[in-house]
């Protein structure tokens, strides 16, 4: 429970990636000296003084010699590989921009805070970050159920500008009013992730889609994607089944399973997190649910496909039903200047989990096992590098009041992943494109034909 | 039989005479334990019941004036964050929203939705009892979103958790009048005895005084100073079993 000006804060999951320099503490010092005597003669304390106005809420620009983003993502419990992954991912690039001067001379540093996934450990730790003046922008927070419920701290802290910056989930909420405009997206939505899979099996001539998901905001987002596609094509959903977010891959998912089953669908669509749905994807095989099941890109492809392939006799075949949608390519596509780059940088720099002292797990587990790639952490990965591009756009003296500027300014931008970036006022999600991929062997690879792999016989 | 034996036999003997009172005693007091137990019942069953359903429909009137807006804006995700919030209230098991066509729009079912709830009158507000297999008793009530027009919203609370609420009530009041009526009986034989001893010691100055004429010691006179029936009763039998020739005497004792 520490947090780095010694207080304890809530739950006290506290660290900055990277040290303050001696170079920023004289620096501050200095400034500190130099500064005094002329608030002084100002007579900013002096009664009968001319009134020196505040700078606004936002409007202050960053001081010293770095940019704090704030993070509040799962770093413990059953959804840990995702905020971990993300962040190796991002700590990869910022590593390397770090090396090389930082953005404009200020190092990129992170303030990690554990929620566990959870919402209210969530609020506890935006209220946290949006009080902390050193956090410049909320960056790469995790899933829907918590996302959601932080949204409306960033309202009530409107008036400072504290923007959440590609948050790593597909939802709605941070989409559309009243929040949308707190926060911006890089991903390809929920909706639109969905959509793709419906239209994909609907054109294959699966046209009885069911839907397994976590019974939260994240999996009614979903849900309600798949039901909005399917309307677009005059169906409806076949059935529907639910697990408790939470659940581990030791859980059993049978009943989920009969409840579908029942209804005879020709694939389900899994709304969940990669251990719960690994179970569910196991579960089917067992009782002979020989159908598609598809998960979107927040499942962790690589956790879920480890889990199905540890201690099975024939791994292939038990995984030979899965298709999951992603929002970023490939990470065996080098074809892609980003993810030659992500290959690059994951391999010189290794970043390994949060550390202990970096921060304070809600909850111990057993050792976090990292994935050298991964989906989840080449987003990470893309996410940094957006934003350090944003606030590079920012010039020497970037405040939070100039974000918003900053980044409608990125009409066109090459970020290398084979789609131009683009925002604006009115579209605040860069990335549109959604990408399939069927397990081969221990990883996920593209899929090149829907009708080759589940097309009805 | 020792002279003694017979005493304390005779004594017993007189405090059956109150068996019955004593049974009467403690038949009351069962009798008005038992009517408060049946009246605090079934109040109290009642007005938690009504607390219930009360406090069920504030929910689902709140979750209702609410999602208008969100539902408007087919914001499904923060609907189900919404109801996730209230459902993790202890007596709450389910709440779920359906359009005004019946579609189920948010619900708290896991894994799934129950066929009873499936299968039963969507168009209805007023509160109902559901007993889901595997998942137990409700009292479920709806309220209208948007006067029915945006959906429904309803919210099943736990009836067994009411049952428990009730009985620890309950309980509390029962182990109290548990209390009153074992110390009442205590009280009604301590009663009883402290009213059979001056009987018992009438008793035992008679059989005395029937063996002293066989020989035996005279029995302690001590009884016939009281100043109560007790005392009449011992001078009238003293002076009964006095022989008529000792009458000068019989006539001082009575006096």
């Amino acid at each position: 429970m520490r947090s780095r000006d010694g207080a304890a804060g809530k739950g006290g999951r506290v660290c900055e990636t990277n040290r303050m320099t001696r170079r920023s503490l004289i620096r501050r010092g200095l400034g500190a000296l130099i500064g005094a005597p002329l608030a002084g003669r100002l007579g900013a304390e002096t009664p009968g003084a001319p009134h020196v106005p505040r700078p606004r809420p936002g409007s202050r620009p960053v001081r010293d010699d770095r940019i704090v983003l704030g993070v509040s993502a799962a770093f413990s419990g059953p959804s840990r590989a995702l905020g971990t992954e993300l962040y190796r991912g991002s700590m990869a690039y910022f590593n390397q921009v770090n090396e090389n001067g930082g953005v404009n001379g200020r190092r990129i540093e992170m303030k990690l805070l554990d929620d566990g996934y959870q919402p209210d450990p969530c609020v506890a730790n935006t209220i946290e970050l949006m009080q902390d003046e050193s956090v410049f922008l909320l960056f790469n927070y995790v899933g829907t159920p918590t996302v959601t419920r932080a949204l409306p701290v960033l309202k009530k802290f409107r008036d400072q500008q504290v923007y959440l910056f590609f948050p790593f989930t597909g939802a709605e909420p941070q989409r559309e009013p009243p929040y949308g405009e707190f926060a911006f997206n890089l991903r390809a939505s929920y909706r639109q992730e969905t959509a793709g899979l419906v239209n994909n099996f609907l054109g294959i001539g699966r046209r009885r889609v069911a839907v397994f998901y976590q019974n939260d905001a994240y999996g009614r987002s979903g849900w309600a994607g798949v039901r909005e596609a399917l309307a677009a094509h005059g169906e409806t959903m076949a059935g529907e089944a639910t697990y408790t977010r939470g659940t581990q891959f030791g859980a059993s998912m049978r009943r989920a399973v009969e409840i579908l089953q029942a209804r005879s669908p020709d694939a389900v669509i899994c709304i969940g997190a990669y251990q719960a749905c690994a179970a569910f994807a196991r579960d089917a095989e067992v009782l002979g649910l020989h159908i598609p099941v598809a998960n979107v890109s927040f499942v962790g492809s690589e956790n879920l496909l480890g889990l199905m392939r540890d201690n099975h006799s024939d791994p292939d075949s038990h995984t030979r039903w899965l298709v999951n949608s992603q929002v970023v390519p490939s990470y065996e596509d080098t074809s892609l200047p980003a993810v030659r780059e992500y290959h690059e940088l994951m391999e010189r720099h290794a970043p390994p989990p949060p550390a202990a002292e970096q921060v304070d797990r809600i909850a111990e587990g057993e050792p976090y096992e990292t994935v050298s790639r991964s989906f989840v952490s080449l987003e990470g990965f893309v996410n940094a590098k957006m934003i350090t591009e944003i606030i590079g756009r920012m010039g020497d003296n970037p405040t939070r009041a100039g974000i918003e500027e900053a980044v409608f300014q990125v009409r066109n931008y090459n970020l290398g992943v084979g789609e131009r970036v683009r925002f604006g006022p009115g579209r605040r999600q860069g990335l549109q494109r959604v990408y399939y991929t069927v397990p081969e062997g221990d990883r996920f690879v593209p899929l090149a034909d829907w009708e080759e792999r589940f097309g009805v016989a | 039989m020792r002279p003694g034996a017979d005493a304390r036999a005779d004594a017993l003997t007189v405090r059956k005479l109150f068996r019955k009172t004593r049974f009467g005693f403690f038949a009351l007091f069962a009798l008005v334990v038992l009517a408060i137990s049946i009246l605090s019942i079934r109040a109290v069953s009642r007005e938690l019941r009504d607390e219930y359903v009360s406090n069920s429909r504030s929910i689902a009137k709140n979750i209702a004036d609410s999602s208008v807006d969100i539902l408007l804006n087919r914001n499904l995700a923060t609907l189900q964050s919404l109801i996730d919030q209230f459902v993790e209230i202890q007596s709450i098991r389910y709440i779920y929203i359906t359009s005004d066509t019946g579609e189920f729009l948010a619900h708290t079912f896991i894994p799934g939705i129950p066929d009873q709830i499936l299968a039963s009158d969507l168009s209805a507000t007023e509160p109902v009892e559901r007993s889901i297999a595997g998942m137990g008793d409700f009292v479920e009530v709806g309220s209208p979103i948007l006067s029915g027009v945006a959906g429904t919203v309803r919210v099943g609370m736990d009836l067994e958790l009411l049952g428990l609420k009730i009985q620890r009530a309950v309980g509390q009041q029962l182990y109290l009048l548990c209390i009153i009526l074992v110390v009442g009986v205590l009280a009604s034989i301590w009663l009883v005895n402290l009213a059979s001893k001056p009987l018992a010691d009438l008793l035992d100055y008679a059989a005395r005084l029937a063996r002293s004429r066989a020989g035996d010691a005279p029995p302690d006179e001590a009884i016939l100073v009281r100043d109560d029936e007790v005392g009449d009763m011992a001078r009238l039998i003293k002076y009964a079993a006095t022989p008529p020739d000792d009458s000068r005497e019989r006539a001082g004792s009575g006096g």
